[in-house]
């Protein structure tokens, strides 16, 4: 059985008719003002399907025809591929799912410090990542500091894609990045064929706001396409320095800088599947600093999920948290957090989990205590249903008002074990029994259950020598990778 | 016969564990036929039926429907077993006989019946006065009934003093060395109860029943 996420999008921000403007608005943008995208490959192409391009600035204006060719060709429905049917993840308009962290350069150990994360870090959380139910598809949650910079996302790659069952969520830094991954995902599949068939992975590219592909973002695009591994089409914007700051501003200046990127992917390889996304946060005037856990952040991430529906398309949202340790600002902002994306139909909430200090650090407590938190929010997203059972009628008939209860009824038994969500880490006790059962705080449960999952010696998703084989491809395109800088030096 | 003896034993023990009251009757009453003595049945079937109840309790495997459900299994096969007890001129001794109650002005009733369900299906005898109940109904019921223990219940801060008043009542009336006082309830602390001069507090009713039992020194 695959993966079903919960259905979630009750909560909504915008208005029908407000949300026409938005979509009028992005429109506009992309007709009038364009993007700036400095890959010319990428730009032949749009300038030969009509896309008008001043070619002195790298800008192309992309009209409504092009850009509603694409969306009729992305797909609204899709599946993203685990190792095993049971880890395939089934994407449309309305599930949810969740996508680990990204990308923090330093690690909250077990030990309580804060220091640069290493490739073993990389293997611990990767592995405790995998042990998270709620958890639907892997990413890199750290960049380890003793891996070269050029080819990172190899090593990563054949890290967490030889650990993990789940989907990985890869990035590349050029078209022949991502080529080796191809090739990495071919020794677990079988043959390149079958990858290209039932990619096991996706690329995510991050596009620059004010609107503007880099270089790199375009070639990774077009190759991921080329080959259809489905992208996540990213804009990371900062509300109020690289968007304006009303959040409506920040929402179109998204759509036309993401949608370019869907239509560029889509004339490359029609069907291929984008993901609407963003990891955008507010500036903190006060500070400089990006704040994923502000509560207008959260907002524009609720309401860049209405936008994306309306383009038919797929949407990932959601971003890290501003504490710096498992606290209860940590608990507060991923819970509003993360309940808001859940409510709101994000469908892929993206690093919900350990990530913490504006994606600087990820924490291995905070990986276990927001499972409980994407746990509860799922409970809550889940609802309660009305009918005939639910409403018990004949059951208090027959209990009556005569001072009977509900316990001893073979209904209540029944129902609570489906219907009632069991905390892992939370403590419902009475402060008595929990003194004597040790008096310990969430985050003391959670470091206790860390230890336990990373002494557990479970096998990797493949096998050793697929591991080692793994290995050796990224290893070769790291120093093909080192060799061309030395070159170009 | 020795077979079907214990396949009886066995689903008697099951039947508590699951929560079956009609098949934990149909059980106890089929015991008669198949010449197994009721008292066998008792100790053998029921009573490791609703221990391993408790356990899986404690254990947060089973939670209160069940723990609920289990003794209402044990006291419908209690009753049939019994009454054949007592019809063959035996008497099974009751392990003690607890009288039961929330306390005056307090109405929550729902912890204390199964504080009473509990106690009942590990073999004691239950009065349960109910809620709102005063010093004048619990102490006078004990005294008449020869209860070794009155268990009080209190939800609400505002009626736990009550329960000192009982106590204080017990000791003006001279029966305070002859009746123990368990009290609980959620506001209720092993604090408190030492403070009010109580001999016993359990935080649930598995507890309640662990400390029925070590009151009477079993």
């Amino acid at each position: 059985m695959p993966r079903r996420g919960y259905r979630g999008g009750m909560l909504k921000f915008i208005r029908e008719d407000d949300l026409d403007q938005i979509r009028f608005a992005v429109i506009e943008l992309l007709a009038e003002v364009g993007v700036r995208m400095e890959y010319r490959p990428a730009l032949e192409l749009l300038a030969d399907h009509g896309a008008e391009v001043d070619w002195d600035n790298s800008v192309v204006k992309i009209n409504e025809g092009l850009l509603n060719r694409a969306l009729l060709t992305a797909p609204n429905r899709f599946t993203l591929y685990g190792k095993s049917p049971e880890y395939d993840v089934k994407v449309d308009l309305e599930r949810v799912y969740t996508i680990g962290g990204s990308c923090a350069l330093s690690v909250l150990d077990l030990d309580g410090r804060r220091r640069p994360a290493v490739r073993q870090d990389l293997v611990d959380l990767t592995r405790l990542l995998e042990e998270m139910p709620n958890l639907d598809i892997m990413h890199q949650i750290v960049v380890p500091s003793d891996v070269p910079e050029l080819g990172y996302e190899l090593v990563n790659f054949a890290t967490c894609y030889s650990i993990s069952k789940r989907n990985y969520y890869s990035q590349a830094q050029s078209a022949e990045s991502v080529r080796d991954q191809i090739k990495m995902a071919a020794i677990f599949q079988g043959s390149e064929e079958e990858v290209r068939r039932r990619p096991t992975f996706t690329e995510v590219v991050c596009m620059v706001s004010p609107l503007k592909h880099e270089k790199q973002n375009s070639e990774v695009l077009m190759e991921a396409a080329k080959h259809g591994i489905p992208v996540y089409i990213e804009v990371d914007a900062l509300c109020g320095a690289t968007t304006p700051a009303p959040i409506a501003g920040t929402l179109i200046e998204s759509g036309a800088n993401v949608l370019a990127g869907v239509v560029l992917a889509q004339l490359i390889n029609p069907g291929t599947p984008c993901i609407y996304s963003i990891a955008s946060g507010i500036l903190d005037m006060a500070n400089g600093q990006y704040s994923g856990a502000a509560p207008e952040t959260t907002l524009i991430h609720a309401g860049t999920a209405q936008v994306a529906h309306i383009f038919g398309l797929p949407y990932q949202g959601g971003t890290g948290i501003d504490a710096k340790l498992p606290d209860a600002q940590a608990g507060y902002e991923r819970a509003l957090q993360v309940l808001t994306n859940i409510l709101a139909g994000t469908n892929f909430v993206h690093l919900s989990y350990g990530m913490m200090e504006q994606m600087l650090l990820a924490s291995y407590e905070q990986v276990l205590i927001d499972e409980e938190i994407i746990a509860a929010a799922y409970r809550i997203a889940r609802g309660f249903e009305v009918n005939d059972y639910t409403l018990s009628l004949d059951l208090i008939r027959r209990v009556g008002p005569l001072g009977g209860h509900f316990l001893s009824q073979k209904e209540t038994r029944e129902f609570y074990r489906k219907d009632r969500w069991l905390p892992n880490l939370s403590n419902r006790d009475p402060w008595d029994a929990w003194q004597a059962a040790g008096g310990k705080d969430m985050r003391q449960y959670a470091n206790e259950r860390a230890r336990a999952i990373l002494a557990q010696d479970k096998p990797w998703a493949v096998s050793r020598e697929q591991a080692d084989e793994i290995e050796r491809i990224c290893q070769e395109g790291v120093a093909r990778s080192q060799k061309r800088k030395e070159q170009m030096e | 016969m020795a077979e079907d003896k214990a396949a009886v034993l066995k689903g008697l023990r099951e039947n508590v564990i699951d929560g079956d009251p009609d098949e934990v009757r149909r059980l106890a009453q089929a015991c008669a036929n198949l010449g197994v003595d009721p008292m066998e049945a008792i100790n053998e079937g029921l009573i490791p039926g609703i221990m391993e109840v408790g356990e899986r309790f404690e254990r947060k495997e089973y939670f209160l429907p069940e723990l609920v459900m289990a003794a209402d299994a044990m006291k419908k096969g209690m009753a049939v077993l019994e009454a054949a007890i007592t019809a063959a001129g035996g008497k099974r001794e009751a392990v003690a006989t607890v009288v039961l109650g929330t306390v005056k002005g307090d109405i929550h009733d729902i912890g204390k019946s199964i504080v009473g369900a509990l106690l009942s299906a590990h073999g004691f005898d239950v009065i349960d006065l109910g809620v709102d109940v005063p010093a004048d109904k619990f102490i006078p019921t004990a005294e008449k009934a020869g209860a070794q223990i009155i268990a009080m219940s209190s939800l609400l801060p505002t009626t736990m003093p009550y329960m000192q008043h009982v106590i204080d009542e017990l000791t003006k009336r001279g029966l305070r060395d002859k009746i123990k006082v368990m009290v609980g309830g959620a506001p209720v602390t092993p604090a408190y109860a030492k403070q009010i001069g109580a001999d016993g507090y359990g935080d649930d009713a598995i507890a309640a029943v662990r400390v029925a039992r070590q009151l009477l020194g079993m």
